[in-house]
């Protein structure tokens, strides 16, 4: 295990004594006869080499791998206030202990910077919540990805894309914390593909999800301020989500017609919101958001308006693989979801008149909100009081 | 001077698992209610009903659960008022995840559990019982695939599971 704060230091390293440089060398060349060398010098790993040796060892998602050397994974553990060893918890299905120095490791390979640490560590604790039943998530045969959405000014500050391409490419937080937390489910949860992560085609959401709202655009309140943070609080949220479909719409000048362009576009049979019903991601883009709240919508009104409209009917809808409860069915169709506050609704994004939708796993998973906190309980104005 | 270069070493991303054990329970052979615990994927209640109509004359009781999350404790507490559970069905991911994890809770509770799988998840599920500390808990492995298939062919695919269910109810 890594110390944290400790100058990593090999064992091998020279010792030789003052008797030891003086004495009669048999070679000439030699500092000392003490050690077999007389100076080691320490490379870093071939990265071509070490992808594939894990590559081979299914220990990583395909693409190349920064290797984890000690010094590397201690600059991320320097970012954290945790012990290295510490359970944060423990991930099904293979119960992988997930800690500080496991998390840094797969974030070493994923690309993080070290001040990424704070945010993938807390997204990997938001998995422990029961609602959001990650060992159903990460078994399922279902094409779900963990999207991540980034709130406050740790999301600023470490650079996380929420404008024009915020979903990629193009952006190292969003890219690398994404590939991080997929990472750790492989090697820390077990989610290997086909072994304990069954989804029938995977999805490319599962290389990497996340991104941070675009606050500063959003004309409503933001997703952490929904929830009950302060702005001036960081936060993550994690959420089970397939794969973003887009809504072009540009030409629609009312609320209705625009909010109807994603109804129709989100009521679709073959998602898992159409037999179980739950919630579902909706990113609208700056100019959309502008268009529905110039017209008087609230972020509550958008809701309600969305949950009335999103339907589907009981016949196609109930082709799933669970059956359809009494309880959803409204006559002769099912809301997609069970009610207002079902649909999570966040602005990102930049020019164009573009929102995407994600579709959810259904009524077996929820998106958890928390904010990232120091161990004392203290909610940091910067990344750099983690170091403290 | 001797110059030695030397790569340095990577660590390992892959977890330590905890050392989990929890004690299983026997079927009394004399048993008297049975629970067929349906979680409601497309020939689960097939065949569980094939099962309960071909393990004697038994009190069934018939509880649902949702398929690919935990069953609610209301679910579990009824399904546990039988002597013994049998639970469907595991024939995708999720699915085949909560049934072996409420069959677990089903144990821990006391009440010993048969749990029906589809090949094609059989082996997840396991090593999923394992990873928990039930490497013995029932599993029995009924032919993929069953979703899309015909009532009739469920049916012959549950009568090829019947003797073995048989056998762990130790009664026949």
């Amino acid at each position: 295990m890594v110390q944290k704060n400790k100058i990593v230091q090999s064992d091998d390293v020279c010792a030789c004594s003052i008797e030891g440089l003086l004495e009669e060398k048999n070679d000439e060349n030699r500092l000392c006869n003490s050690n077999p060398n007389d100076v080691e010098v320490f490379v870093d790993p071939d990265p071509e080499k070490i992808s594939q040796k894990f590559y081979l060892k299914r220990m990583t998602d395909g693409l190349p791998i920064i290797p984890p050397t000690k010094d590397r994974v201690l600059k991320l553990l320097n970012y954290t206030d945790l012990n290295p060893d510490e359970t944060i918890t423990v991930l099904p299905p293979k119960m992988g202990i997930a800690t500080p120095e496991k998390i840094a490791i797969n974030s070493v390979m994923a690309g993080c910077l070290p001040q990424f640490m704070p945010v993938v560590l807390n997204c990997v604790k938001s998995l422990s919540f029961e609602k959001f039943n990650i060992a159903g998530i990460n078994a399922t045969t279902h094409p779900v990805a963990i999207c991540t959405i980034l709130n406050g000014p740790l999301s600023r500050e470490i650079g996380a894309g929420s404008g024009a391409g915020c979903f990629g490419p193009g952006n190292l937080a969003n890219a690398t914390i994404g590939r991080a937390l997929r990472l750790c489910m492989i090697n820390i949860a077990g989610a290997v593909p086909g072994v304990g992560d069954h989804a029938t085609m995977g999805s490319p959401a599962k290389y990497s999800f996340a991104f941070g709202e675009n606050e500063a655009e959003n004309p409503w309140e933001s997703l952490s301020v929904e929830r009950g943070y302060d702005p001036s609080i960081s936060t993550s949220t994690v959420m089970a989500v397939e794969a973003p479909q887009n809504v072009n719409d540009h030409r629609s000048k009312t609320a209705e017609d625009l909010l109807d362009t994603i109804a129709k576009t989100a009521s679709t049979p073959g998602c898992n919101n159409s037999h179980v019903p739950g919630e579902f991601l909706l990113i609208m883009g700056p100019e959309h958001a502008k268009t529905v709240y110039n017209h008087g919508f609230s972020k509550q009104d958008v809701k309600e308006y969305l949950h009335e409209n999103c339907i589907v009917e009981v016949d196609l809808a109930d082709r799933g693989g669970r059956k359809i409860e009494d309880e959803w069915i409204d006559g002769d169709h099912v809301h997609i979801t069970r009610s207002p506050e079902d649909i999570v609704l966040v602005v990102a994004g930049g020019v164009g008149r573009h929102s995407m939708i994600c579709h959810g796993f259904g009524t077996s998973s929820e998106s958890v909100t928390l904010p990232i906190k120091l161990k004392n309980g203290i909610t940091p104005s910067t990344v750099e009081d983690f170091k403290k | 001077m001797l110059v030695k270069v030397v790569e340095k070493d990577v660590m390992d991303p892959v977890a330590e698992t905890g050392d989990y054990k929890i004690d299983l329970n026997k079927v009394n052979p004399d048993f008297k209610k049975l629970t067929l615990f349906d979680n409601t994927k497309p020939g689960a209640d097939v065949i569980l009903e094939y099962l309960g109509e071909n393990l004697g004359n038994t009190e069934v009781i018939r509880v649902k659960k949702p398929a690919g999350a935990p069953a609610t404790q209301k679910q579990l507490e009824t399904a546990a008022m039988g002597e013994v559970v049998i639970l469907g069905l595991g024939d995708c991911g999720s699915c085949s995840s909560w049934v072996i994890l409420d069959a677990i809770r089903l144990e821990k509770l006391g009440v010993p559990t048969i749990s029906i799988c589809s090949s094609s998840f059989s082996d997840f599920s396991h090593e999923l019982a394992k990873a928990h500390g039930a490497e013995n808990l029932n599993i029995v492995t009924v032919n993929h695939p069953i979703a899309g298939t015909k009532t009739s062919e469920i049916q012959d695919k549950t009568r090829q599971i019947l003797s073995l269910i048989r056998k762990l109810l130790g009664n026949f």
